[in-house]
């Protein structure tokens, strides 16, 4: 049995266990990627040199700890393995596991620093081959050194978009188009109320700011105000439809990096029965925990983008605090001292608020038509899931939706549908999304063959 | 207000309950604590499976003598579900292409050959396949499968939408049915039962002549606070699925000698399971939780895949994408208990056992014995007088 | 090609086979990678016949499984976490087991 294990190698997930290490805990890292990093640092495979990777000066903190974390021969590494099912058995944990290292693994504590994942957002034609998550793009580009097509089409209401623009053309490619559907003074109205406790933390707003310069520069059009309305082409995407000044346009292209914000990944928690909410603004679920990351279930702590959506630097305050809570919990002496930690975390919040004000997509959410398919995995499209939350009236949860119709009851076990789910049944019944119960969420966490179960 | 019937629960039994009764005219009011569908009913395997369980095969136990009323009964249960599409006027998924229960060495065999003679005497059709008969059916099955009992009637449900179909029908003939509505307290008025609900957050009263608990694994506990004795037992289950795949088997598949049921459902896929048992989530006083769903036994889902795979080998490649946990109950003599309860007139359970496969047929005769005022003989067997003993000191309240 | 080529050196391509088809690609890559990189946007179909491609590239979405050949017979693994190596086979239908 080890003392810890830390599920995530993002920055997370690393920060906690320059404190665990130090503390002598034994601590095993589980990620589905191959390499540490987290999605911020998706590495490049081990067998690739890629020059000045990931160079830009706001990354260096995040390098350095990754840099740490890669040299340090005390942790446990194991890439390449998802976590499919944690469950709590008297005072300690068992994890089952899946790929490279599978089998089961227990633990005394466990942090879970699984991140998050771009939100899937149905509108006509999204399940055309070409239309990706922003994030998918983004991460090719990191990781696998690739750009995923030409012409390439930037569209939803999160700045990540501006960055991965430039990421595009840092590597020689072209940017078709950025469509945003907030208005300018959307943005400023929304960033004002921010802006004086975000000058605390500058460095992301300055690169906002230049990532916009240099886009001017390069001659792509960043069109604010720009609704897209959906995806056409053959068998593939070939073209983006958006409105823009009251006119529809129709743009080529090959690939379409979609964004509309983030989901805190929230399977893990929920199956091993933490409380969760409704994330705010954009949705999803957040876990819950004090002020040391320690979440409603004893010994199990949380970090990062699963206790809502707030960026890297917050991230890694998390998991340092995280870090040092488990230490301390186990009687042993974390590196770090966890009011200067907190402090950090606390001086961040003002940029984390301005950005999910900005990033706030509920007002501009693309519409979805009647045929439009909520579930990506089962096909159920918005007309079935209309017609049984109409059957089922007045009172409908996600489960009884889902029992009647299949959405949510496939492969991805709701992570893409359950968020707009619940969205529409809180629509329909006036209510806000948190009073409207969930999916529950069983193992496993990601689909696993039977072998790799029954051994 | 007052009713002349009013059911409790709103799963297959009490949806069903009330169909027949509206049918009838008699004009039930169904209330259900959460939704319709949302107990054990939407939760269950959807096996129909009509062979004889095993201890109806040990000579001299009571189990024994009670075979042929069992098999007269899985007939009727039959009947019911091949006309229940046709009776509800609407696609049920419903499967009767046949069940499979296997074996796979010699005393395997040598049970079942016991079994189906057993069957056959008792008048159910079973059939004595070879191993390469039964390779013939589902070449998918292990090479070591030895034999198999066939009953070409066998099959399956989806257990998703039955409880709805029968709660729409009861609609139409005039049964009133009201969800998020929880019974909180019965007792005896005169000639009738009283009963107070909560409905969104208000308190009610309402009367009626007749009260029926198809209220599954909280039926012992709802009549505990009645004072009340039901021998009723907690089950906590679980069951998985794997992903959808092109059809090949569109039978049950049961083991004799190990707990295993196994399906295709109308989507593609495999549905797992077989009465493995999940571990119920705990109340302060450390009585199970009725309302919570059970925890999933990992190791018990790993035996249970084991067996799955053991029969059917390319199941191992599959990919697992959900696994879940629900409660039933069974009974102190693991046969259902159905009818009104002797030392409470008027009030009428049905619970325990195999309420899935039976529970269409057991709540058109439970409707049947409130509406002529008697019993019908072919459940006799099943009637709640069996454990009058056990409410000798009970007084009426 | 939409390889990045300047400042990355990569092992030299193998190939792998996709529906009996060869295509090019470089150890440690991702098998989305190389069928994206190879313009193969099509990953599975879905129920429609209608074809599907990868989502999130990052475990989460489940719409890149493709079947892998293995010793035993096939299994269904997310192509964006599945490394490509030398005699790697896929197919992107339905294998029957
Ligand atoms: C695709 C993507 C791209 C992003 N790009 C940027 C960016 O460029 N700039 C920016 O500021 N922010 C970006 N973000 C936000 C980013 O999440 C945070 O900045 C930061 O990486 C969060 O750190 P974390 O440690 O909380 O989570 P992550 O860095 O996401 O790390 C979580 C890790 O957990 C692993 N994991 C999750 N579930 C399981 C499981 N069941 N089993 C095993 N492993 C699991 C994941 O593989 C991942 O490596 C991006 C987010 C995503 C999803
Ligand atoms: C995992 C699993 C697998 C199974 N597999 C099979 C199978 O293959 N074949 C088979 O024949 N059987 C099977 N069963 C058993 C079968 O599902 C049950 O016997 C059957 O569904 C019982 O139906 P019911 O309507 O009596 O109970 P339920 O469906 O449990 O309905 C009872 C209802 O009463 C409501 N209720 C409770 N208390 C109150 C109250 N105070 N006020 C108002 N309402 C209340 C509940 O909310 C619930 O909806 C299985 C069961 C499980 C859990
Ligand atoms: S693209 Fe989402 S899991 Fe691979």
């Amino acid at each position: 049995m080890i003392d810890i294990a830390i599920i995530g190698g993002g920055p997370a997930g690393q920060a906690a266990a320059r404190q665990t290490l130090a503390a002598g805990l034994s601590t095993t890292m589980i990620d589905e990627q191959a390499r540490p990093g987290g999605q911020i640092l998706r590495q490049p495979p081990a067998a690739f040199a890629v020059k000045g990777w990931m160079a830009g000066r706001l990354y260096r903190p995040l390098r350095h700890l990754l840099a740490q974390t890669e040299a340090d021969t005390r942790l446990d590494w194991r890439g390449s393995t998802s976590v499919a099912g944690i469950e709590r058995i008297a005072d300690h944990f068992r994890l089952t596991l899946s790929g490279a290292h599978g089998g089961t693994l227990l633990a005394r504590r466990v942090l879970i620093a699984a991140g998050c994942y771009d939100m899937p957002v149905a509108m006509p034609g999204w399940t055309l081959p070409g239309v990706m998550s922003a994030g998918a793009v983004q991460t090719m580009l990191k990781s696998q050194q690739l750009v995923a097509g030409q012409p390439i089409v930037l569209l939803g209401s999160h700045p990540l978009l501006l960055v991965l623009a430039m990421q595009i053309l840092d590597a020689g490619a072209e940017v078709a188009a950025v469509l945003m559907p907030q208005t300018y003074g959307r943005t400023m109205r929304a960033a004002l109320p921010h802006l004086a406790g975000a000058m605390f933390a500058p460095s992301p707003l300055i690169a906002a700011g230049a990532a916009m310069a240099r886009l001017r520069l390069a001659g792509v059009p960043l069109m604010m105000g720009a609704r897209p309305i959906g995806f056409t082409g053959d068998g593939r995407l070939e073209a983006v439809d958006y409105a823009w000044r009251g006119r529809t346009h129709r743009i080529a292209a090959q690939v379409a990096a979609v964004s509309y914000g983030f989901l805190p990944q929230s399977d893990l928690p929920r199956q091993v029965g933490a409380a969760v909410r409704w994330a705010r603004p954009a949705g999803g679920w957040e876990t819950l925990c004090d002020g040391a990351m320690r979440s409603s279930v004893p010994g199990l702590y949380v970090a990062g983008e699963t206790t809502g959506v707030a960026g890297a630097d917050a991230a890694m305050a998390e998991g340092e605090i995280a870090g040092i809570a488990i230490a301390l919990d186990a009687g042993a002496q974390p590196a770090s001292d966890m009011a200067r930690a907190q402090a950090r975390r606390a001086r961040l919040q003002p940029f984390i608020d301005l950005l999910r004000a900005v990033a706030d997509p509920r007002d501009v959410w693309p519409q979805a038509t009647p045929e439009t398919l909520l579930c990506r995995c089962e096909d159920i499209s918005v007309a079935q899931v209309e017609a049984t939350m109409a059957r089922l009236s007045p009172m409908a949860d996600a489960s009884a939706v889902k029992h009647r119709c299949r959405i949510g009851m496939g492969l991805c076990q709701g992570r893409s549908c359950e968020h707009a789910l619940v969205r529409r049944i809180a629509a329909a019944q006036g209510c806000d999304p948190d009073a409207v119960a969930p999916f529950r969420v069983r193992f496993p966490a990601r689909p696993l063959t039977v072998d790799e179960i029954i051994g | 207000m007052t009713h002349e019937v009013l059911i409790i629960g709103g799963g297959l039994l009490g949806c069903a309950a009330a169909w027949h009764l509206a049918r009838a005219g008699l004009a039930p009011r169904l209330i259900e604590a959460r939704g319709i569908n949302a107990g054990a009913s939407g939760q269950n395997a959807g096996s129909l499976h009509f062979q004889i369980e095993r201890r109806f095969l040990e000579p001299g136990g009571t189990a024994h003598a009670q075979g042929g009323d069992i098999v007269r009964l899985n007939r009727l249960a039959i009947e019911e579900w091949a006309g229940l599409e046709d009776q509800l006027g609407r696609p049920l998924d419903i499967h009767m292409h046949g069940g499979l229960m296997l074996a796979e060495n010699e005393a395997d065999l040598a049970l079942l050959s016991l079994k189906v003679a057993r069957e056959n005497e008792l008048g159910l059709p079973t059939q004595l396949l070879s191993g390469a008969e039964a390779r013939d059916l589902v070449p998918r099955l292990a090479p070591h499968i030895c034999g198999a009992a066939w009953l070409a009637q066998e099959g399956h449900a989806n257990p998703r939408i039955l409880a709805d179909a029968f709660a729409d029908a009861a609609k139409s003939s005039g049964a009133s049915i009201e969800t998020q509505s929880r019974l909180l307290d019965l007792r005896r008025d005169g000639d009738h039962w009283q009963a107070t609900i909560e409905q969104s957050g208000q308190i009610a009263t309402a009367r009626a002549r007749h009260v029926i608990l198809a209220t599954g694994h909280w039926t012992a506990r709802i009549a505990a606070r009645m004072g009340l004795n039901i021998p009723l037992y907690l089950a906590p289950l679980m069951m998985s699925v794997t992903d959808r795949t092109a059809p090949f088997l569109p039978y049950l598949i049961q083991h004799v000698g190990k707990r295993l049921s196994m399906k295709q459902t109308d989507d593609g896929n495999m549905v797992i399971g077989g009465g493995w048992a999940s571990a119920p989530q705990k109340m302060a006083d450390g009585l199970p939780d009725l309302d919570a769903p059970p925890h999933l036994v990992p190791d018990n889902l790993r035996a249970n895949l084991a067996v799955a795979a053991g029969v059917m080998p390319c199941l191992r490649g599959r990919s697992l994408i959900r696994s879940w946990t629900g409660m039933t109950c069974i009974s102190a003599d693991q046969l259902p208990i159905v009818g009104e309860v002797p030392a409470a007139p008027g009030l009428h359970v049905a619970a325990g056992g195999s309420m899935f496969t039976l529970g269409p047929l057991l709540a058109r005769m439970l409707a049947r014995s409130i509406i002529e005022r008697a019993m019908p003989e072919e459940i006799a067997l099943f009637s709640a007088a069996r454990f009058a003993h056990l409410n000798a000191f009970v007084v009426p309240s | 090609m939409s390889r990045i080529v300047d400042g990355v050196t990569r092992p030299a391509p193998i190939t792998v086979e996709i529906d009996g088809a060869m295509i090019p690609a470089h150890p440690g890559e991702t098998l989305a990678a190389a069928m994206v990189a190879t313009e193969i946007y099509r990953m599975r179909d879905d129920r429609s016949g209608a074809p599907r491609g990868l989502l999130c590239n990052m475990g989460t979405c489940s719409e890149c499984f493709v079947w892998i050949a293995m010793e035993d017979g096939w299994r269904r693994r997310r192509a964006c976490l599945t490394p490509v190596e030398d005699g790697l086979r896929i197919a992107t239908h339905e294998v029957p087991l």
